[in-house]
């Protein structure tokens, strides 16, 4: 005898089966928005919105009062959570460091082709939503959806008709009967749901299909999560696995404001070799004097210069503005110790901004026709002319915040904000030092710049440790 | 004389007594970018006093037309602009609810409203860039997908990508929670989602608050979009 098929609830109970600890998970509109509801409040994972809304679980309250969901409907942020806007929920999604999206299709391929939910109800105007970032820019892709049609035929199916959302995106289905997955030797079935045989689901699965060896029954238990350990006791132990040859952003202005000291200090003892380093200067605060009182010498980049680590900048202001004081990296370029990348500030600024937000390249007008756009495509958009710049991206990211919480929320002091924000977002492993360290939920969400989301390591400067040699 | 008023601590010279007022220097044809995601931060003072004016052959830039029936009956969006026949074009990645339909869905049937459908984050990034002064961006999104047709592919970083032109707008129509007098503007919850980018992409910049502060009445780390973006201020009622 057949079971019964799930309900929605049901999909959504095995959806959060497949969370893992202190992922970011983007979910669609419609059914995937039951998913928190699932889960325990705190189970360390990170919803997120298309709505804006980071850290956030179900509601269940009628009417949306501070939040919604991607449905529209009302949503709680949690503590460590926060709000941002659609332009950056879209550039989470695309840089990577979203690691698992749940949309619902109404038709599947075999190769994890995939329709919106939406689209196919707007036959002729094929509407997406946000359903082509989600297929883009997730590391997993849950289809959670009906395995067949009110009139029984499948939504699973060899070759889609309708116009697709997403090309080879989706990775794992959640359906009413069955799991499958999605791989090179095309559909697996991995679950059946209770009372259902391989057989059965086959017969209502319009793609060929392969019965794994492990199959098994479908069961509910959602773990209960608890979010990476992201403070590190010291600098040194925060930046040991940073291997030579490594390309490091390091914040800062100019000046001491924003400069991550202490991880500089870490990354000097750690020792790697033949850095890249992406920064504004590339190291002038004790050549210039910002204040700095008589006799002491300000930490800045030229310690990793001096220690023979850095192979190559890309800066802005990377030399000295006074000819007679050069700084460190500059006496270390003319010796042909390293080179030099030269980019315009606000150039070097979208280039990590579109690094981080996963866009590839982009057309400024910022340099056109002068030497710094020698050897670059240009074109003439509406008139202007434009030159093509790259996005960029580090390993690693030495930055510096005032406060962050325990999942990694950072709040910035002033103009030490600079850099950081755009350079957190563009590095594959950010590490950030900060004054204090507080709760989870002690900074007000509306007053998180940086979600944690973007923050793999957070380090304490020691309460008696000097910016200065 | 006319930058004493600058040297003032309160500079009031961009809130507007009326959302009518705020609204003059809007054409017949104008591209008008309107905030909001699912019923929150939609400006909804604004949007009443555009349906007013009877501007027409508007081209709207938002989300789509959200559902009203959700117990909300006075709620508006760019469903009523397009039901008072003033939208010649919507540009927007969810239009109307697919399950609900409306005024867009009828007048698109009708053929008396053009539609463009752009997914979300790709018509977020055109607006960015659009507002970030960059002439276009080549984004992976919608790769191999219908959103490819016609555009221009370029392989970076062994991935596929498409050429998105930068989008303006002449007017944005934005809802924030608080502005100061100079047009800082902090907003509550997800109230934020398409405002902030908005505010940067168009010409004229026109937000409704609930609170209108003093300068120094909003903490300066707090402010989400600076006063530099805002032209035009008016109190919700």
């Amino acid at each position: 005898m057949t079971g019964a098929r799930l309900d929605y609830p049901s999909m959504a109970r095995r959806v959060a089966g497949e969370l893992k600890a202190g992922e970011v998970v983007a979910l669609g509109p419609g059914v995937p928005g039951l998913v928190p509801g699932q889960t325990a409040a705190n189970n360390g994972v990170w919803f997120v919105s298309e709505s804006g809304a980071v850290g956030y679980h179900s509601s269940g309250a009628a009417a949306a009062d501070l939040a919604v969901d991607s449905s529209g409907a009302a949503a709680v942020i949690l503590p460590g959570g926060s709000f941002t806007g659609v332009v950056d929920v879209a550039a989470m999604l695309r840089g990577g460091r979203v690691g698992m999206a749940v949309l619902q299709p109404a038709q599947l391929s075999a190769q994890g082709d995939m329709v919106h939910w939406t689209t196919v109800l707007t036959p002729g105007m094929f509407t997406p939503g946000s359903a082509v970032d989600l297929a883009a820019g997730a590391g997993r892709v849950v289809a959670m959806m009906r395995h067949t049609r009110p009139d029984g035929s499948p939504n699973i199916v060899e070759q889609i008709r309708l116009p697709v959302d997403g090309v080879q995106c989706v990775t794992t289905i959640v359906t009413d009967i069955a799991l499958l997955t999605v791989g090179q030797e095309g559909l697996e079935l991995r679950e059946v749901a209770p009372g259902w045989t391989s057989d059965e689901v086959t017969a209502l699965t319009g793609a060929t299909l392969t019965v794994s060896d492990g199959l098994k029954e479908m069961t509910f238990e959602v773990p209960l999560l608890s979010p990476p350990d992201k403070i590190y006791a010291t600098a040194l132990e925060a930046v040991q696995d940073v291997p030579d040859g490594a390309v490091v952003n390091v914040d800062g202005f100019a000046g001491p404001g924003g400069m991550a000291h202490y991880l500089l200090t870490g990354l000097r003892d750690h020792g790697a070799k033949g850095l890249t380093m992406i920064s504004n200067t590339a190291g002038i605060a004790r050549v210039v004097n910002f204040g700095t009182p008589e006799g002491l010498v300000p930490i800045d980049h030229s310690i990793l210069v001096e220690n023979g680590q850095v192979a190559k900048s890309i800066a802005s202001y990377p030399v000295s503005p006074s000819a007679s004081r050069p700084s460190a990296f500059e006496e270390a370029y003319q010796r042909g110790e390293a080179t030099l990348e030269v980019v315009p500030q606000g150039t070097l600024a979208e280039r990590l901004r579109c690094g981080g937000a996963g866009v590839g390249a982009f057309y400024t007008p910022t340099g056109a026709g002068t030497l710094l756009a020698d050897g670059k495509e240009t074109r003439v958009i509406d008139g202007k002319e434009y030159v093509l710049e790259m996005g960029i991206k580090a390993d690693y990211c030495m930055m510096r915040g005032h406060k962050a919480d325990t999942l990694g929320n950072v709040v910035y002091k002033g103009t030490s904000r600079n850099f950081n924000p755009v350079m957190a977002t563009a590095a594959r492993v950010t590490v950030v030092e900060v004054d204090e360290i507080v709760e989870a939920g002690a900074l007000d969400p509306e007053e998180i710049v940086t979600p944690g989301i973007f923050i793999d390591r957070i380090v304490k400067r020691p309460d008696d440790f000097s910016g200065y040699l | 004389m006319a930058n004493v008023s600058s040297n003032q601590t309160s500079d009031s010279r961009k809130v507007y007594p009326s959302a009518a007022a705020a609204l003059d220097t809007l054409r017949e044809g104008s591209v008008v970018a309107i905030g909001g995601f699912g019923g929150q931060g939609v400006p909804e003072t604004l949007v009443r006093a555009l349906v007013t004016s009877g501007s027409k052959g508007l081209t709207c830039v938002c989300q789509g037309a959200w559902p009203r029936q959700d117990g909300s009956p006075d709620r508006v969006d760019v469903a009523d602009l397009v039901e008072a026949g003033l939208v010649k074009k919507l540009i927007a990645p969810l239009p109307f609810h697919p399950e609900h339909g409306g005024p867009v869905k009828d007048h698109w049937e009708a053929g008396t409203l053009e539609i463009e459908v752009v997914p979300t984050g790709i018509l977020a990034e055109r607006l960015r860039a659009g507002g970030a002064g960059l002439g276009g961006v080549f984004l992976p999104t919608g790769a191999g997908t219908r959103f490819a047709n016609g555009m221009e592919v370029r392989e970076i970083d062994g991935r596929d990508h498409l050429f998105q032109p930068a989008l303006k707008a002449d007017i944005a129509l934005l809802r924030a929670h608080g502005a100061d007098t100079l047009g800082n503007l902090i907003y509550r919850g997800t109230q934020r989602n398409w405002n902030p980018v908005m505010a940067m992409a168009a010409a004229v910049t026109v937000v409704e608050v609930d609170q209108v502060h003093e300068p120094g009445g909003i903490d300066p780390e707090l402010v989400i979009t600076p006063a530099i973006f805002v032209d035009r201020i008016v109190q919700t009622v």
